[in-house]
């Protein structure tokens, strides 16, 4: 089996592609709207630079070679949605060609190109007799990222695409609901012809339409027929596909260049361009560098970024298994807070180290993160972490089966945060029961 | 004398149909001159349908960025000018809404596209208009009504609300009786507009009344012209000449591929351009709309271009195709570059290329009735040539036939060269005896 993804981005850019509407949602249909997003007649695109410069962000993130001379072409194509009936998009010379994207850091999943194109419009189905036309979306800027049929099951794809949308997030600033801004096209063959299930959105929904494929095709097969090249269209409600067409064949699309836009020398543009580490590279590398199992680097950069880059500077101030201890534990439960108050992290750096110096113990190492970290006056934390310490304490000693589990198996800690919360009316955070409990458990042993 | 002349524009309209729509105010106001624009440049105050019936109707949100300069420099614009639909044609008979008519004979042809532009350069007095050539649709109207006309360097002039024939090849340039005018009004429309990026890397438009002091004829061009349009050429030469020009023959073999490689490349983007008119939108929209929206378009598509239109619609949509668009389209554009730079190796001796701007003078309505597509697209191959290589070029009238009918001869020159056409045509207005048509109303 082979499966092949078109991924959309859409590009966090203030205006579009081609004009200068604004990108934000609107209040109301066809109000973001100008000639050149609606296609008038003797209007003209005009290339917004962002949407190159993400481009080329994006083709740098998957190790792309990158064009140096690369320049847009009409594609032509007639639905309601398609302002111009053509879709201003890029043909030959795209940013990015020949990349590779490696799936967990190891297996290596082929991406054939990166192009631009603008996004069109939406169609809206009113009754069974009309459809309503909406272009404020006509003139997004969109990267399309296409792989090479290199991933092996539905749940791979998933995978892949939960770890691509991660790192885009990061290199292109993708806002929080990025996800939304993600649409895939699914291509994926059992025997020889493959089908396409366009425009599916979310990382659940990829696996569920690749499934249903997968196993759509296998019955074809099996029953002697033979799957037909054709496009389908992923139903969410009902879990299945639906065909929609059979395929035309790319190239009668007709492409020309676009005469309108010219030729666009990036060389010098992408070489000024450098992109941080993106959350994949940095689990890989900490988990590398200071031998730390998988699941908690990875857990540490899903947190965030910044704790992650916090962790490295408490293990240069005193040691990997030191910071890894204090970020994972008090420094990750009260990291919302200390964001939220903009605080100097150099403090945290300070406060550790003076426990691996010896300055001070571990108690106190705690109450002063605590401090620190959510501004609460330490007297009142100290005595209100004892009141949890005598509560779990008394809950562990009564129930020694749930002190059993706990020291097994993280998940039953559950019940003593429920017993906890009920009991004090929900006055600790659960990451403070969790750390409590395990301070319990360990003092027990 | 403006105010009788927008008094009488109905009467002269109905005498030779060269506008499409016209002002109804007939007072000049605050305005310091009059002009009139071919009718694919949006004007947001009147009517703008490229000679389409697929566009009645259209009233344009803004004004293209040439219109808004002439206004803004006191113009004011009495009316959008006759034309073949979307700029399909050399003769301006394929307009959905009537044909313009030669002022030195009605039952001739004005030439095209911009035959509504030149027509109306020709009748109306110390008027300037604006055209648009693609292939050369200004020079050959200028030829065929007796008047100057320039196509500036391709980017010269913002294409901004210009309605795209072949945005690669589409020029905004000037008509006019008085080779004055266009120097005075090709600054004022050309310059930098960020609303077309085409047309901002071009360099200042210098008029520092450079003098053609060489040109270039190459022999191909002087087979297949009529015997009237030959003596009246090599008449012209001589006065050339006379004013101190050299004038040589060339060899230009590049010339007879210029011709296919244009009509691929002006239909392949002119069949994209028109793929947006499906009845949505702008223009008529008066189609069934209880068909699919694919069978809606067809049929209003069906029902709305002209033969021409889907002709070249056709021909675009071919010769993009997959499994010929590298036999064609790619080809195509290699073309081009050869032609540049044939052009250019003759620019490294002379100033200019000079041909006569059309290979007969306007041919009569019955006859053209008679022609066939490719007798129609062959009579453009003096003037496909630079129009391919987007350099500049002008037509200026040099002699007359038998029957009074004017003949053109077309100077070419290196990319933003115009200051040397423009000096050129104030010169030649001076040398040469220019006839004006006879405008009985």
């Amino acid at each position: 089996m082979k499966i092949g993804l078109e991924i959309h981005v859409q590009l966090p850019t203030k205006s579009k592609m081609f004009c200068s509407c604004p990108t934000t949602d609107a209040d109301a249909p066809n109000t973001h709207v100008c000639p050149t997003c609606l296609g008038m007649p003797g209007s003209r695109p005009v290339l917004n630079r962002r949407a190159l410069e993400y481009g080329i962000m994006l083709a740098k993130m998957l190790n792309c070679t990158i064009a140096e001379t690369t320049w847009f072409s009409r594609k032509t194509y007639f639905y309601p949605d398609m302002s111009k009936s053509v879709q201003i998009t890029q043909y030959d010379n795209p940013v990015g060609e020949k990349g590779m994207y490696y799936l967990n850091g190891k297996t290596p999943i082929r991406i054939t190109r990166i192009h631009l194109e603008e996004d069109p419009g939406k169609t809206k189905r009113v009754g069974d007799q009309s459809s309503l036309v909406d272009y404020n979306r006509s003139g997004i800027p969109l990267a399309e990222i296409v792989t090479e049929p290199d991933l092996k099951t539905p749940a791979e794809a998933r995978e892949f695409l939960g770890q691509l949308i991660a790192d885009i997030r990061h290199v292109i600033d993708l806002p929080g609901d990025g996800e939304r801004s993600i649409r895939c096209d699914c291509n994926l063959s059992v025997g020889k012809e493959r089908c396409e299930v366009k425009n599916v959105t979310g990382l659940k929904n990829v696996e569920r339409a690749l499934t249903f494929e997968m196993i759509r095709q296998t019955k074809v097969l099996k029953a002697g027929g033979k799957v037909e090249r054709e496009t389908r269209r992923f139903d969410e409600e009902r879990g299945v596909t639906v065909s929609v067409r059979k395929k035309e064949m790319e190239s009668d699309y007709g492409y020309i260049d676009e005469p309108d836009l010219g030729v666009y020398h990036i060389g010098k543009l992408s070489e000024s361009i450098t992109i941080g580490e993106s959350p994949l590279k940095m689990t890989l590398r900490l988990s590398e560098e200071y031998d730390i199992d998988g699941k908690t680097a990875k857990q540490l950069v899903s947190t965030s970024m910044d704790l992650a880059n916090l962790f490295e500077r408490i293990a240069e101030a005193s040691d990997a298994k030191t910071a890894l201890t204090w970020t994972t534990g008090p420094i990750a439960a009260n990291w919302k807070a200390f964001e939220q108050r903009c605080g100097d992290p150099s403090e945290i750096v300070k406060i550790v180290k003076r426990f691996k110096e010896g300055e001070i113990t571990d108690t106190e190492c705690s109450l002063e993160l605590k401090s620190f970290m959510t501004g609460a006056d330490p007297a009142d934390i100290e005595s209100s972490s004892a009141d949890l310490d005598a509560l779990i304490g008394e809950y562990l000693e009564q129930n020694p089966e749930v002190a059993e589990d706990a020291r097994k198996n993280d998940k039953a800690a559950n019940r003593i945060i429920g017993y906890v919360m009920k009991k004090t009316g929900g006055a600790y955070s659960s990451s403070d029961i969790v750390a409590a409990t395990k301070k319990a458990l360990n003092s027990e042993k | 004398m403006t105010d009788s002349i927008l008094s009488s524009l109905d009467r002269i309209n109905a005498k030779y149909s060269m506008f499409r729509s016209m002002t109804s105010c007939t007072e000049m106001g605050e305005s310091g001159f009059l002009f009139s624009a071919k009718d694919n440049l949006t004007s947001s105050d009147m009517e703008t349908c490229c000679g389409s019936r697929i566009l009645e109707g259209y009233h344009p949100a803004f004004d293209a960025t040439a219109i808004a300069k002439m206004r803004d420099a006191g113009g004011k614009l009495i009316g959008k000018t006759n034309m073949d639909e979307f700029g399909f044609g050399t003769f301006s008979s394929n307009s959905a809404f009537g044909i313009p008519k030669n002022p030195f004979d009605l039952e001739r042809s004005c030439g095209g596209s911009s035959g509504g532009s030149a027509c109306a350069a020709a009748v109306i007095e110390d008027h300037v208009s604006l055209g648009v050539s693609t292939g050369g649709s200004i020079c050959c109207p200028a030829s065929f009504c007796g008047v100057y006309g320039i196509a500036p360097t391709y980017g010269r002039v913002s294409r901004y609300g210009l309605i795209d024939y072949g945005n690669s090849l589409d020029k905004i340039g000037l008509l006019s009786a008085d080779p004055k005018k266009l120097s005075k009004y090709l600054p004022i429309i050309s310059g930098k507009d960020e609303k077309d990026p085409t047309s901002c890397v071009q360099p200042d438009l210098k008029t520092e009344h450079r003098r053609i002091k060489s040109v270039a004829i190459p022999r191909e061009a002087t087979v297949g012209i009529s015997k009237d349009v030959g003596s009246a050429f090599s008449d012209a030469t001589e006065i050339l000449k006379s004013m101190g020009i050299d004038v040589d023959y060339v060899d230009m073999p590049a010339l007879k591929f210029a011709m296919p490689a244009y009509y691929i490349l002006a239909t392949s983007e002119a069949s994209t351009n028109l793929a947006r008119y499906v009845g949505m939108r702008y223009g008529q929209q008066d189609g069934d709309l209880s068909l699919k929206f694919d069978d809606y378009f067809t049929s209003f598509r069906s029902e709305y271009f002209g033969d021409e239109a889907k002709r070249r619609i056709l021909l675009g949509t071919y010769t993009r195709m997959a499994g010929f668009r590298d036999r064609y389209y790619a080809k195509a554009l290699k073309v081009r570059m050869y032609v540049i730079d044939a052009y250019k190796q003759i620019f490294a001796d002379h100033d200019a290329v000079l041909t006569p701007t059309m290979p007969f003078v306007s041919p009569r309505f019955d006859d053209i009735s008679e022609m066939s597509p490719v007798d129609v697209y062959k009579a453009d191959y003096l003037t496909v040539p630079a129009n391919l290589s987007g350099t500049p070029h002008l037509s200026v009238p040099c002699g007359y036939d038998g029957n009074g009918m004017p003949i053109g001869m077309q100077f070419v020159t290196d990319h933003w060269n115009e200051d040397y056409l423009l000096t050129m045509a104030e010169d030649w207005d001076r040398s040469f005896d220019v006839r004006r048509a006879e405008v009985v109303l």
